[in-house]
């Protein structure tokens, strides 16, 4: 079966590009632009990978996490994605469960293999 | 008290007043040109990182076609997406210079020190812009550096600094010309390391030597100008440099090539 993804992100420019990306690369995608909504998908399909934007409408991506916990839906894999390299950004997401943070725009080939490398 | 004691002393208050009431206006023109000062940079953080966005979905999608992932291209249309892609990457690394530069002024950037060898990142740097110097013949050396100890600093940031002056240094040399990198310890104890990136370029007039330093501020500002930029490269080098308690100058003459250097505490824990 497919891996599903979940992308967390607002802008719907960025959501449509990485629909066409991973719906080509043959996984199942999903869609969240706000913090509510996210948990509302995450916690209703439990997803494989979810690229998740740090700054949303409604807060900030890393209290998706903490919500998915404790529902118990936690994706196998979260990869932060920010615009900043900022090193406290970045520690903070890795110390809550990040599997890596990314920076945006993060070029196809190296989103495609990390994706991969920590799915393996 | 005399009559002209008197006179004097109410003579001394008008003076005091007037220099308070001086002082007052002055101070208030201060308050509103820092006010002034910090909307203009919360306008760029919000106006870059809005850019950003677009821009990111718009270099993916030609990455999704480029990689011809929808379909093979053939040689006309690679060489147009190919466009959009380094239009787009070119776009990218003046609005993250602008970030860059909101973060540096509103002293929003921490040091992350690590131990590595200056020399090695200067060769990383020389590589990315190999493709960049060959298309002008240029040549970049790194004249010395082998013995040199490892420094304790950001490497991120110095790779940063050294991006900005190579690649002005790529940016403001004509065709056939000559970049160089050197290293020189100095300092008492040899404790600090000096960076010399030099070129065969148009050089800098000595009045300019100063400005360049300072944002937004380009030789030649004119639309017309032929190198274009956000004039903000060389302000957050020295931001970054003066972070590692270091700084950073330059020699040179107009037509006769530039120096650029800046100076690091090679272990900044043992000063």
């Amino acid at each position: 079966m497919a891996a599903r993804i979940l992308i967390v992100e607002d802008s719907p420019l960025i959501v449509d590009a990485f629909r066409v990306l991973f719906t080509d690369a043959g996984y199942e995608v999903d869609a969240a632009t706000t913090v509510a909504e996210a948990v509302e998908r995450g916690a209703k399909t439990r997803a494989d990978v979810m690229l998740l934007d740090l700054s949303l409408p409604d807060g900030n991506g890393l209290e998706i996490m903490h919500a998915l916990r404790e529902r118990d839906a936690l994706p196998r894999v979260t990869l932060a994605m920010t615009g900043h390299n900022d090193a406290r950004a970045r520690r903070n997401c890795m110390d809550a469960g990040c599997a890596d943070v990314l920076l945006k725009p993060v070029p196809i080939a190296e989103l495609l293999r990390q994706i991969e490398l920590h799915l393996a | 008290m005399t009559m002209a004691d008197e006179e004097t002393q109410s003579a001394l208050r008008k003076r005091v007043v007037t220099l308070e009431q001086i002082s007052e206006e002055a101070q208030r023109t201060i308050d509103e040109l820092r006010s002034r000062d910090e909307l203009k940079t919360q306008f760029l953080s919000n106006i870059s990182h809005d850019l950003r966005t677009p821009l990111a979905a718009i270099i993916t999608h030609a990455e999704i076609l480029w990689d011809g992932m929808l379909g093979e291209l053939n040689k006309k249309q690679g060489d147009s997406v190919k466009g959009i892609l380094s239009g787009g990457h070119q776009l990218l690394d003046m609005i993250d210079e602008i970030l860059t530069y909101v973060r540096s002024a509103s002293d929003q950037i921490d040091l992350v020190r690590t131990h590595f060898s200056l020399p090695d990142l200067v060769d990383q740097v020389r590589v990315l812009n190999q493709a960049l110097a060959a298309r002008k013949h240029l040549t970049i050396e790194r004249l010395n550096g082998d013995d040199l100890p490892s420094i304790y600093a950001d490497r991120d940031k110095i790779m940063h600094v050294l991006g900005n002056l190579i690649g002005n240094a790529i940016k403001f040399t004509n065709d056939g010309g000559r970049i160089w990198i050197a290293f020189s310890r100095i300092g008492n104890d040899a404790d600090i390391v000096r960076v010399e990136v030099g070129d065969t370029g148009r050089g800098i007039a000595r009045n300019h030597h100063e400005m360049i330093f300072r944002e937004f501020a380009q030789v030649d500002a004119s639309p017309s100008r032929p190198h274009h930029g956000t004039g903000l490269g060389l302000a957050i080098a020295r931001k970054l440099v003066e972070l590692h308690s270091g700084s950073i100058w330059v020699e040179s003459e107009l037509g006769k090539g530039s120096r650029f250097f800046f100076t690091l505490p090679l272990n900044p824990a043992a000063d």
